[in-house]
């Protein structure tokens, strides 16, 4: 087990190479820089810039230096953002991504298991065609058209909640855009449990629980749940590492500071330290998320067995 | 499954219903966008746009920090609220002396940072120095280049010294053959309405800098070896002269700002530039506290940190969220001073801000904030302020290849445009011209050519494009050759498509568009990697018909178009050294004309402010720059003191 984990985190090094390689490239590919606008800076005055952020070093030495900084993970400064790391921009947006990923995260767990195992209950019922129409339009209706659309009810028209910004967690700002990212995750959730459920109901299991005499509830509970629940497990687990890092548009939508907002940004601003910092990140984050989703079914089944 | 489709119907008409709920709602009160209920405490939310490279009033140059800067910094002028010309503001008074090389500015005497340190000239000089130091990297620098040395010392320049004589070599000395003509004999003079034209008193105070100043231009060359070896070359004359000489670097202490006394700022002035002034509110020009930034270095703008010379303060900076400033209590016009806070939020989606405006979480947007799908329905209600502004949209030709390198295919493609009409469906005014009407009154303005799609026809059949009998004919036109690119912001895109639709209808050319990523596209456009046709625009750095004239000033072309005229650039400098104020604007207008006739550009509309302001908010005025001078904002609870409509803009 300790070897395998081992190999694991030897393995994560040559990838976030790759990635970060692969970045600087695409940016450095792509036409324009942190300061080019409409307005076109004088000559003397791009020299200076370029002087002052290294710019006229020779790429390699550029690259080195990039290369060098993320060994020691510290990803330099910002260029569009005077002053700030972009450590201190992850920092500082971390906690925003990981608060509203982890609220989406447990509605979707929640709304989603119940909607399934109901509709899983009661089949061709009208809660059942009910839950998975919803099901159905969470999954085909895309998050920048749910966004606006709840804003359009619960803050335009309702006034429940605020449209925009973040407020801190908790607070009333939290639930529009968590509502919004875990939507698609409410529906898969929702059919995977269901089509789980309804084979597990007819298994002989269910039916010597049921000749125990365990109430309904006791059998749902107790038993089938449990066992629908393995292949949720195995969807959500990688799925929460893109909850908290992909949550880019929805943060765009509600103008929230988190770290899928500032990605965007620093794109469209070339910020090339911040991307890489970003991307690194990111790539770190999913990485780290694989191993531990990988460990975590070397408990929950038996059959896996890492050695 | 019947049964499943009719669930999903009735869940659709119940989401119709909600939807449809949200329109008649928010039709309910249709004279105002939303809710108008004024805040409870003295704090104007405010949206500025995207969050600020830096609250460093000398690093950005962009819109969205000057107007937090505006609340933190205050210069020698600000800008009127309604007009956006230089009222006095740190500098009580200005003089300016006759052949304007020198300005003199007398400063309040209780001026005062956040801190309670005074504002003195020093602060000043302290200010512009650091501005254009090469290492900080200004943005905005090149603001400061018509003041003596700035742009030598900004470059990082040398004085040529003569070892032997330890006399430093003199710019005149080395003037090439089409160096700026003699200064023209002073015009009479006339009052110009904004500074007094006489001998400054305390200007007359002889110091050492002073002297050096008025002394002829040294002659200044790159400093750096590769750059100056090139000039040196260029050059035969100034090469056998600057042979065994010493460099010596321009220096901060070379730059021509002076502190007479501590309330006296003296700033002479490499060649005349009567727009000075109106560059003075720019936020380059602010007073900024030098014991702070020495401490803390690129850290000073921190909220713990920072100082301010504003009538506020910064109290918060959420990144990415929100800037809030407080009222300063040492500020020396405190008492005038009606808002408690401001709150910045840091937004930059339109759909976002006017959603958040629309609920009531916003007092006031910025310009340009009202997208062009809701004009129709925002555009009617009493809180949509829309007046024009000092800015203009623009297409620019790229003159160095393809059918637009023809002057005759430049004209027709600008007359065939009924720009009138793309005025009058967005709401906006035409522009046929460079410089925006009724800005700069008394200004002459140049008509430039009219709609006339027979004559655009006529002027491309003599261009080539034409059959047997002489007659423009479409089939010829190369319109493959020729293609619109524009950046996908603000209403760049439904622009593009109205001009096409006229050249279509008007010529029977399809030329078409690219919509391009912002930063590819003006990459593209600065190095003319572009056939025909790309779009731009400019908003007035300061109020000075210069600052639109000024777009194509710059040496050989590299302004989007490729197209340079010396004799332009001649007339601009020859405007500039005209102190008379209506001779000074005769001559623009004569540059302008030369520039409309060479038609490097297809003036298309002056932009419009196009904000919401709820009907509490007083004192922000839809001025031409969209820049408020903040201690004239304040919340007005009585509803009949309220603005139904746009403010009354007149003095």
């Amino acid at each position: 087990m300790l070897r395998f984990i081992i190999r694991r985190v030897v393995v994560i090094i040559p990838v976030l190479f790759i990635v970060i390689t692969l970045t600087w490239a695409l940016v450095r590919l792509a036409p324009g820089n942190f300061y080019t606008s409409e307005k076109k800076l004088a000559a003397g005055i791009e020299r200076n810039l370029r002087e002052k952020y290294g710019l006229n070093q020779p790429w390699y030495i550029q690259y080195g230096k990039i290369l060098k900084n993320i060994a020691r993970l510290d990803f330099g400064n910002s260029l569009k953002y005077e002053g700030q790391s972009v450590n201190q921009i992850l920092w500082r947006a971390l906690p925003v991504s990981v608060a509203l990923g982890l609220s989406a995260y447990v509605l979707a767990l929640i709304v989603g298991i119940t909607m399934g195992t109901l509709s899983a209950l009661k089949p061709n019922s009208w809660i059942d065609y009910s839950s998975m129409t919803l099901a159905m339009l969470g999954i085909s209706v895309p998050n920048f058209v749910l966004g606006p659309l709840l804003v359009l009810i619960f803050s335009l028209t309702l006034f429940w909640f605020p449209p925009a910004l973040w407020d801190g967690f908790p607070s009333l700002s939290v639930v529009l855009p968590a509502v919004t990212l875990s939507g698609i995750y409410i529906a898969y959730i929702a059919r995977l449990t269901r089509s789980e459920m309804l084979g597990i109901m007819r298994s002989d299991y269910i039916r010597t629980a049921r000749a125990k005499g365990l109430s309904e509830f006791q059998v749902v509970t107790r038993h089938a749940l449990r066992g629908s629940l393995l292949p949720v497990v195995s969807f959500t687990g990688p799925e929460l590492a893109f909850l908290i890092t992909g949550a880019v548009v929805v943060e765009k939508v509600f103008a929230l500071p988190g770290i899928g907002n500032y990605f965007i940004n620093a794109c469209f601003n070339r910020d090339e330290p911040l991307i890489i910092g970003i991307v690194a990140f990111f790539a770190i984050t999913v990485l780290v998320f694989n191993l531990l989703v990988d460990i975590a079914y070397g408990f929950i089944d038996p059959r896996i067995r890492y050695s | 499954m019947s049964q499943s489709g009719s669930r999903f119907a009735l869940l659709f008409i119940i989401l119709s219903c909600l939807i449809a709920a949200g329109c008649l709602a928010s039709a309910r009160d249709n004279s105002f966008f939303g809710k108008t209920d004024p805040p409870r405490e003295n704090i104007l939310r405010y949206v500025s746009g995207s969050e600020p490279e830096s609250l460093d009033p000398q690093i950005p140059n962009n819109q969205n920090e000057a107007r937090i800067s505006l609340a933190l910094f205050e210069g020698l002028a600000e800008y009127d609220p309604k007009t956006s010309e230089p009222i006095p503001a740190l500098a009580e008074r200005w003089e300016v002396n006759k052949d304007w090389s020198e300005v003199v500015f007398y400063l309040r005497h209780d001026g005062n940072f956040s801190n309670g340190d005074p504002i003195t000239a020093r602060d000043f000089v302290y200010t512009i120095r650091r501005g254009l130091k090469p290492e900080l990297g200004s943005r905005a620098a090149s603001l400061a280049y018509p003041i003596k040395y700035a742009q030598a010392f900004n470059e990082g320049g040398v004085f040529v010294l003569d070892p032997a004589s330890r006399m430093f070599l003199l710019e005149k000395d080395f003037a090439e053959s089409e160096a700026p003509m003699p200064t023209p004999a002073p015009a009479p003079q006339a009052p110009t309405g904004k500074s007094e034209i006489q001998s400054p008193k305390n200007a007359n105070a002889d110091t050492e800098f002073h002297r050096f100043m008025q002394a002829p231009a040294r002659l200044v060359l790159p400093g750096t070896e590769k750059a100056r070896n090139k000039a040196l070359e260029a050059n035969p004359k100034l090469k056998a002269a600057a042979a065994g000489k010493e460099f010596v670097p321009v220096t901060a202490e070379a730059v021509g700002v002076e502190a007479v006394d501590d309330y006296t700022l003296r700033i002479s002035l490499m060649q005349p530039a009567p727009y000075f002034i109106s560059m003075m509110p720019h936020q380059f020009f602010r007073a900024l506290h030098s014991k702070t930034i020495e401490t803390f270095g690129n850290r000073w703008t921190d909220p713990n940190n920072i100082v301010t010379s504003g009538p506020f303060t910064l109290e918060s900076w959420k990144h990415y969220d929100r800037i809030v400033v407080k009222r300063a209590p040492h500020y020396w016009d405190a008492a005038n001073v009606h808002l408690d806070k401001i709150v910045f939020y840091l937004l930059e989606s339109n759909t976002t801000m006017l959603s958040l405006y629309k609920s009531g979480g916003l007092d006031a947007t910025y310009n340009h904030t009202v997208p062009s799908a809701w004009l129709d329905k925002v555009g009617q209600m009493k809180d949509f302020m829309d007046a024009s502004e000092a800015a203009i949209d623009f297409y620019n030709f790229n003159t160095t290849k393809g059918p637009t390198k023809d002057v005759r295919v430049r004209k027709a493609l600008n007359m065939s445009l009924d720009k009138k009409a793309l005025a009058d469906w967005r709401h906006v005014h035409p522009l046929t011209s460079i410089i925006p009407d009724g800005i700069f009154p008394g200004y002459p303005q140049p008509k430039g050519d009219p709609f006339d799609p027979e004559k655009a026809k006529r002027l491309l059949a003599e261009a080539g494009y034409r059959d047997s009998s002489g007659n423009f004919d479409p089939q010829k036109f190369q319109a493959s050759e020729i293609e619109l690119i524009v950046n996908p912001d603000a209403n760049n895109v439904p622009y593009a498509e109205f001009v096409q639709a006229q050249w279509k209808q008007n010529l029977g050319a399809t030329i078409s568009i690219r919509v391009m990523e912002g930063k590819t596209f003006f990459t593209a456009q600065i190095n003319l990697d572009y056939k025909g046709v790309s779009r731009t625009g400019w908003a007035a750095d300061y109020l000075d018909p210069f600052t639109f004239l000024g777009i194509f000033y710059t040496p050989r072309g590299s302004n989007g178009t490729g197209w340079w005229d010396p004799k332009y650039v001649e007339l601009l400098d020859r405007a500039n050294r005209t102190t008379d104020h209506q001779q000074r604007y005769a001559i623009l207008a004569q540059a302008e004309q030369l520039l409309l006739d060479a038609q490097p550009v297809i003036p298309l509309v002056v932009g419009t402010t196009r904000f919401v302001k709820k009907p509490y908010v007083k004192g922000l005025y839809p001025n031409p720059v969209t820049l408020h001078s903040w201690k004239a904002v304040y919340i007005e609870r009585d509803p009949a003191k309220w603005d139904y409509g746009m403010p009354d803009m007149s003095k």
